[in-house]
């Protein structure tokens, strides 16, 4: 390692490395041998940067997160998560993935159960935002007449995820962007011990979640993984494919029907 | 001596606040600059935004992330981002800092990689440039043109300089053909925390002799902003006006680098997008009377 290297690692070992740890006052003590003048303070001022980064990086993709824990707590989670998963690429939009395992984890958010999977839904629409545009082709639907079931599939939203949870995940989320389910109902479902999946995609630009059936979820994660249609079928159970064809048509969920294996193609 | 002209280009850093009012109002602004890495997104609203500014104005981007400085080399995955927007948004300028983020720190498993996410100061030192010169050929080979490359506000030195800050930003100009984004707040709130730190001097004739140290033809961009005087530290928080002193430095600098794109930036409690307008046609004011004064001396 050259003297450049020793210099930069020094320097994020100083930014860092966990306060608690005994290490830290170690890796202070090696910027301080590398650099001079306001070295402490300087320090301090590349902390509080990243701190305050870390926070809005993280309400800007968690806001419901951000409401359920309260600002304070919400600030102290991100400067946590910061220092347990730092960012690794220089676009902060792609940092905080991990947050839903992280709060799974998290003992004193124990007796929050749902907040992994809260996480997991707002991380889905986050990644939903931000992905590839696609534009519905309500013509290729001609081909669900035309080719057998077995040789053709549905074209997704962009960004289509599903989330499956033990607690009403859909809801919670919802109720906090929306208003709609109300808190009230979110939290006769939490007591009653309802699960949900989730369903998140994107229409238009706009990223949704909803509440889906078992039947449904199954359903659009075999279309994810690229089974045909009839496959996808078999995979859903007791879907009922009419009605919820119109419907994931009208929300923009499905964009249109493609041969199997065909790249779905804008277009030009 | 630089070359007197009425076509300075004054433009604003475009933040999420103003989007939506900017291209509805239309502004008359010179460019619009923003933050490469926030439309890094394969598709989504702020890249339409973006395509609908860019369809109005020429784009300058500006990155925050491409840590030119770092020892261990650049991001593929960034610079395959980077050059994606560039292609869409055929932007007028691209641009980033003289500094470092990516690298690995001492984690309890070994070494974790990590980018710092903040414009982290290099030393001014011969095996620095070396690897920013690398660094900042192998950017411009990808995009195929010249990129320009930013002083920064840096709240640690290193003891292994041996060159100043002028002479290592005009030798990585030299030696890479790119070009120079001078920050006139950074020059300054640097002066000012040499003095905080002890070093004798009016932080201004200081920030000037600087300005006169840099090869004026390099000179791509200038950058204006306000900063916070914290007491024990300035910082370079972009969260307030432009302040007199710098504004004093600035007409330094245009009579130095003559005619030269000066970008007004706001990043923290960005305010009314007027406010931002007023301080551009200040710019734009200051640049006419130093410019005009400076074709005066040339006849």
């Amino acid at each position: 390692m050259n003297a450049l290297a020793m210099e930069q690692r020094a320097l994020l070992d100083a930014l860092f490395i966990q306060t608690t740890d005994a290490a830290s006052g170690n890796a202070t003590n090696n910027i301080a041998a590398h650099a001079y003048y306001t070295g402490a303070r300087g320090l301090k001022a590349y902390q509080n940067n990243a701190f305050s980064l870390a926070g809005s990086a993280l309400q800007a993709a968690y806001p419901v997160m951000a409401q359920l824990l309260g600002e304070e707590a919400f600030a102290l989670l991100a400067r946590d998560l910061w220092r347990a998963h730092p960012p690794v690429r220089g676009d902060l939009a792609q940092w905080g993935a991990e947050l839903g395992d992280w709060v799974q984890g998290h003992a004193q958010l124990a007796g929050e159960p749902f907040l992994g999977d809260v996480a997991r839904v707002e991380w889905a629409l986050h990644r939903a935002a931000s992905a590839a545009d696609l534009e519905p082709q309500p013509a290729t639907f001609a081909l669900l007449s035309t080719m057998e079931p077995d040789g053709l599939t549905l074209q997704l939203s962009s960004g289509t995820r599903v989330v499956s949870s033990a607690y009403p995940v859909a809801s919670i989320v919802a109720a906090h962007l929306h208003g709609n389910p109300t808190l009230e109902v979110v939290g006769a479902r939490l007591r009653a011990g309802e699960g949900e999946s989730a369903v998140v995609w994107r229409q238009g630009f706009k990223p949704q979640v909803a509440p889906c059936s078992a039947a449904e979820a199954d359903f659009v994660r075999a279309l994810q993984s690229g089974a045909s249609l009839l496959s996808a079928l078999a995979q859903a159970g007791n879907l009922d494919f009419n009605p919820w064809l119109t419907s994931a048509v009208q929300n923009g969920l499905v964009l249109g029907a493609r041969p199997l294996g065909n790249p779905w193609s804008e277009p030009s | 001596m630089p070359e007197a002209t009425d076509r300075m280009s004054v433009g604003i850093g475009w933040r999420h606040p103003h989007y939506s009012e900017l291209l509805q109002t239309r502004p008359a602004v010179g460019f619009l600059e923003v933050h490469s890495e926030n439309f890094f997104a394969e598709g989504g609203a702020a890249l339409e935004v973006l395509r609908q500014g860019r369809a109005h104005y020429p784009i300058s981007l500006h990155g925050v992330g491409l840590s030119l400085g770092s020892a261990g080399g650049l991001d593929d995955w960034h610079l395959d981002q980077l050059q994606r927007l560039v292609d869409q948004i055929e932007p007028v300028r691209v641009s980033d800092h003289a500094c470092f983020a990516r690298g690995t720190f001492s984690a309890a498993g070994g070494q974790q990689p990590v980018h710092a996410s903040d414009l982290l100061p290099v030393p001014f030192s011969t095996l620095a440039l070396d690897v920013m010169c690398a660094n900042v050929q192998r950017v411009q080979d990808r995009l195929k043109r010249p990129i320009s490359v930013e002083n920064l506000s840096a709240y640690i030195a290193w003891n292994s300089s041996n060159m100043t800050e002028p002479e290592f930003l005009a030798s990585l100009a030299q030696r890479t053909g790119c070009g120079l984004l001078v920050d006139v707040n950074n020059i300054y709130v640097n002066a000012l925390n040499d003095r905080l730190a002890g070093v004798n001097g009016d932080p201004v004739p200081r920030c000037m002799d600087w300005l006169d140290a840099m090869p004026p033809a390099a000179v791509t961009e200038l950058h204006l902003a306000g900063h916070a005087d914290c007491g024990d530290i300035v910082i370079d928080d972009h969260g307030s006006r432009v302040s007199d002193p710098v504004w004093s430095v600035y007409r330094h600098a245009l009579t130095r680098f003559g005619a030269v794109a000066t970008l007004i930036e706001w990043d923290t409690d960005v305010p009314a997008l007027d406010v931002l307008l007023d301080e551009a046609a200040k710019a734009a004011r200051v640049g006419q009377l130093a410019l005009g004064q400076l074709a005066q001396v040339a006849v």
